[in-house]
């Protein structure tokens, strides 16, 4: 049972593969294009990684875009797309309700998570295993295949064509990928560090915040991730939920606009554009963060 | 007369899925609207309502007057909200499985039956008496509203396809009407020749009411009931010939395009507004939106009744919409009030204008049918004379949700089936849905 | 546990549903109408669910799941090898890929394969190897390809994370002792890091796994992805249609039954290897 393997952890060198290797002149000319494959390697990668979204970008900030002359670089450079799905394609309003059903899901669920991963990690108790599975049977579920039964039970609730009705369903669905992953974090805390602060007098609250808290944070950045993208993204729910445009999220607003559009591509890409930025800012920021977190819950089980 | 009456029947579903510029949502809240309130007067209360996007480019106009004038007449507001057509139908059964069902809305005459077999819709046959209005109803529309003898969906209006084409197109090339399938074929293939750039007749596989016509045109049958039981017909060599004339205008003739196999409607009017096809079978009410998707093509829009195989014309399908009240709705009575403004009053007759479609009472569509408008008239025509309709039975619906007739349509154009292939599938399908409990 | 007990109920009616003729009338009234395992029957006696259904829903599985794994531990290696600088420069780029909603990547897919103005297209036209504009989404063969595509894409990335992240924890000596001793790159992969990273891969390949089995927005959203063309049914979709579609609640649910058991065997081969691991 190791530490969880942060890429960027210090004092790790950098290259597995140009470790020391002996007789180091006859190889140079080999070492280049060694260099030289893997420069290619690098750029192939990056075209394909970023093509699509490269696409989809100049899409959107090209007047022509519905016609076959787009180009990577915007034939007729505008802002038009933007200021129309904004303003006519309602988009405003849909970001914001997406913001906010996010913002509630990753709280809610990164909270219960880390209470309900201590619980299955330190506490020995009957259903352990059980709970694990059932945590795991869940994941497995196809989303299209609750439908009709959780609508019945939000309707049950009254929350339907509520936002908080769909948080409610996304922290259900984030909730077991975000414990699976927590629990490895709250393991790898070595128990004596619990024991030396109880000594120390602290309650289990104030251990809780002053040791566990701090260890554990870093897969908890790694299962908001989940829950953002799962509130951001899903799809299903979030239509048959809502009756009421007014709080339609960004993918059901993007499903709805297309069909209304359908071979407008610089409105749909540039509404495409406006769902994808925030979760890439949010992806991009925590990523070093979030390959840790992945590791060390999965690997744990 | 007699023939427009008893074809009048059955509705579009998805048919009438076209859409327009988008009109956003409106109103706050929808929620089950009128809140306590009693007595006839609805001061205070708030009726919600759904109506289809995209029927009419001005329907937030059209809305903001009614809603005055409804306040006027009830003192009660007005809730309009806005859902399209493509997913109508799930936000439908949704709601009413929820219980969030609105007090009105429009429904597609497919779908009224549906509904009210699953126990959403008030019986509306009092308050028609009431009024006094029952002989005035269009009877096909009140057949498609009937379930066990009660009518649940009241006509509001109806809609046919005929062919919509570029006359600015057709005056440059020196082309008439075509007047039989051959002349079409000619047709079409004098602008493939002339206009490179032009598809001269898309064949969009994911549209079924484009495809009606060249099966019902040579006498073939979707279905009929033959005792007790339905029996499709599209393995008739009728249909079949129909079809393989359809579909070959693309796959031997060239006169369509590979993207066209999996158009649907909207994408047909789409290319049709962006200019890229001379003609199209589209519906009366599809001529607003082309203008106003894309003004150049004012005045440069005709229309002809779809030509039969050899002269005369093939049948279209008729559709509508009614309105419907919902079992959901707090005061039926102020909700009846509004579906009667709506259906009867000048408001059915401008609602018609606007929209191109033809209104759901005799007394108003008589002046339609008598109308000289070169984009009226042979819609008219159409209806009158060639209107019929798909398998009368709600079952239908659950034909069209599955795709029946796109799936026939796409893998003949894709090449995967020949067309004895297809139709014998597709009938074997039909037969079985219909046929099921 | 409250929000897991939350979605293991409507699991449990799930089943129920789909042992029954479940339509609207049913869902607005809440009375039942059993019968039994008539819907399983029909389901297993539908001549699509094994010509079309099931080897969509596995092959597809199989290639998406193989592909993803493959490619993203090769860019996983690929990343290791490079100094810290351009790693977390590549690392930034290709979370971009994976940050990309389903739902807007599945379009930007569907404009770059779109017969008129689709970029593929016009390239293809341009260098004269198509004569005409060729339509990607009627062929099941090219439908799936463009699903594949798609699907790596957006997939790729977590296996390359989460592979570098173990990569990376691999022991530095044992790697140089057996290049010492003379092992190619192949066998090192092969005897010192695959065994090392078991337990990884088995939680990528389980999810990527998954994931693959339920995917439904990127072949849904595609043009006749909904229904018109049979011959790109998966479960999911065929499940959707039938429910929604079709009114056949208690059909659809009979369908998501049997592909919640297939995947509840891949997840038991799952867990079996991972507690095996832990002990």
């Amino acid at each position: 049972m190791s530490a969880p393997a942060a890429p960027a952890a210090p004092g790790v060198p950098a290259d597995a593969t140009r470790a020391r290797i002996p007789a180091r002149r006859p190889r140079s000319r080999r070492a280049k294009w060694i260099l030289f494959g893997k420069s290619v390697a690098v750029a192939a990668l990056l075209i394909f990684t970023l093509f699509p979204t490269l696409w989809m970008i100049s899409g959107a900030f090209d007047a022509r875009a519905s016609s076959a002359s787009a180009s990577l670089i915007p034939v007729e450079f505008t802002l038009e797309n933007f200021t129309y799905v904004l303003a006519e394609g309602g988009f405003a309003r849909y970001l914001l309700n997406s913001v906010i059903v996010a913002l509630l899901t990753v709280a809610a669920s990164g909270a219960l998570a880390l209470f309900a991963s201590v619980a299955v990690a330190r506490f020995k108790f009957k259903f352990r295993t059980s709970i694990l599975m059932m945590v795991l049977i869940i994941q497995m579920v196809p989303l299209e295949a609750l439908v009709i039964p959780l609508f019945v039970q939000v309707r049950n609730l009254q929350m339907l064509n509520s936002l908080l009705g769909l948080v409610v369903v996304y922290v259900a669905f984030s909730l077991p990928f975000a414990i699976w992953m927590l629990r490895g974090f709250v393991a790898a805390v070595p128990e004596e560090l619990e024991e030396a602060a109880y000594i120390d007098g602290a309650s289990w609250w104030r251990m809780f915040r002053s040791v566990l808290f701090p260890l554990v944070a870093p897969g908890l950045v790694a299962t908001s991730v989940f829950a953002f993208i799962t509130a951001w993204n899903e799809f299903i729910f979030a239509l048959t939920f809502m009756n009421d445009p007014e709080k339609y999220t960004v993918a059901v607003g993007l499903q709805q606009f297309f069909g209304q559009y359908s071979n407008q591509w610089g409105y749909i890409m540039a509404a495409s554009t406006l769902i994808t930025i925030p979760v890439m800012i949010f992806f991009v920021a925590v990523q070093g963060k979030l390959s840790s977190g992945l590791v060390s819950g999965a690997v744990k089980g | 007369m007699r023939k427009f009456r008893t074809s009048l029947a059955i509705a579009a579903v998805t048919a009438l899925g076209l859409t327009a510029c988008g009109s956003g949502g409106s109103g706050d809240d929808g929620g089950n609207g009128g809140s306590g309130g009693n007595g006839k007067s609805g001061e205070g209360e708030t009726l919600s309502v759904w109506i289809m996007e995209g029927t009419n480019p001005n329907a937030d106009a059209f809305f903001k007057k009614a809603g005055q004038k409804f306040k006027e007449k009830t003192g009660a507001k007005l809730d309009v909200q806005f859902v399209q057509w493509g997913e109508a139908h799930d936000r439908f059964v949704t709601s009413i499985a929820g219980g969030t069902t609105p007090d009105v809305a429009e429904t597609g005459t497919t779908w009224t039956a549906e509904f009210a077999q699953a126990g959403a819709l008030a019986p509306l046959d009092e308050q028609v008496k009431a009024a006094g209005i029952k002989e005035d109803l269009v009877d096909g529309l009140v057949e498609a509203g009937t379930v066990d003898g009660s009518l649940y969906g009241m006509p509001w209006y109806a809609g046919v396809r005929s062919v919509i084409y570029r006359t600015d197109v057709f005056k440059e090339l020196n082309l008439d009407e075509p007047q039989s399938w051959d002349e079409l074929l000619k047709t079409a293939q004098t602008i493939k020749q002339e206009k490179p750039d032009l598809i001269p007749w898309a064949v969009p596989g994911g549209s079924q009411y484009a495809a009606y016509p060249f099966i019902w045109g040579t006498g073939g049958k979707l279905a009929t009931q033959q005792d007790g039981k339905w029996v499709s017909g599209l393995t008739s060599p009728e249909a079949r010939q129909g079809i393989e004339f359809y579909t070959d205008l693309a796959l031997e003739h060239g006169l369509s395009s590979a993207a066209a196999t999996t158009w649907d409607a909207t994408d047909v009017l789409d290319n049709f507004a962006k200019g890229k096809l001379p003609m199209a079978i589209l519906g009366s009410w599809a001529a607003p939106t082309l203008i106003e998707k894309n003004p150049d093509l004012e005045g440069k829009l005709g229309a002809f009744p779809i030509p039969g195989p050899d002269g005369g014309y093939s049948p279209s399908f008729l559709g509508g919409s009614h309105l419907s009240v919902f079992n959901s709705a707090d005061n039926p009575e102020l909700a009846w009030e509004f579906v009667k403004m709506l259906t009867t009053t000048d408001l059915a007759a401008q609602w018609a204008e606007e929209t191109n479609y033809f209104p759901g009472t005799e007394s108003l569509l008589e002046k339609s049918i008598n109308s000289d408008d070169p984009m009226v008239k042979p819609f008219a025509t159409q209806m009158v004379e060639a209107g019929t309709t798909v398998p009368v039975t709600p079952k239908f619906g659950a034909v069209q949700g599955k795709k029946t007739i796109p799936a026939m349509l796409q893998s003949i154009l894709a090449g995967d089936k020949t067309v004895k292939q297809a139709t014998s599938d597709a009938a074997a399908e039909i037969e079985e849905i219909l046929n099921s409990k | 546990m409250l929000a897991p007990a939350l979605l293991l109920w409507p699991l449990v009616r799930v089943f129920l549903f789909s042992l029954q003729e479940y339509g609207l009338r049913q869902i607005v009234s809440g009375e039942s109408n059993y019968i039994g395992f008539d819907n399983y029957a029909e389901i297993f006696s539908e001549p699509m669910l094994w010509q079309i259904v099931l080897p969509n829903t596995i092959g597809f599985a199989i290639v998406a799941v193989g592909g993803t794994v493959v490619f993203g531990t090769l860019v996983a290696l690929l990343l290791a090898s490079l100094n810290r600088m351009w790693r977390a420069i590549v690392s930034s780029c290709i979370m971009v890929a994976w940050a990309m909603p389903a739902v807007t990547g599945t379009y930007v897919w569907i404009w770059l394969f779109d017969a008129n103005t689709g970029l593929v297209n016009t390239l293809l036209l341009g260098a004269g190897i198509l004569d005409e504009p060729h339509n990607w989404f009627t062929d099941r063969w090219s439908f799936y390809a463009i699903v594949v595509l798609n699907i790596i894409h957006h997939g790729f990335p977590f296996v390359a994370v989460t592979v570098l992240a173990g990569l990376l924890g691999v022991s530095k000596e044992m790697i140089e002792a057996a290049t010492v001793d003379g092992a190619g790159a192949i066998r090192r992969f092969f005897q010192i890091i695959f065994p090392t990273l078991k337990p990884v891969f088995a939680v990528v390949v389980i999810l990527s796994t998954i994931w693959d089995f339920k995917v439904f927005a990127q072949i849904y959203l595609m043009p006749g992805g909904s229904g018109s063309n049979r011959s790109v049914l998966n479960l999911g979709v065929w499940s959707y249609v039938e429910s929604f579609a079709q009114n056949r609640y208690g059909f659809g649910s009979a369908i998501a039954v049997l592909l919640t058991v297939m995947l509840l065997v891949v997840s038991v081969v799952y867990v079996r290897t991972l507690f095996k691991e832990e002990k």
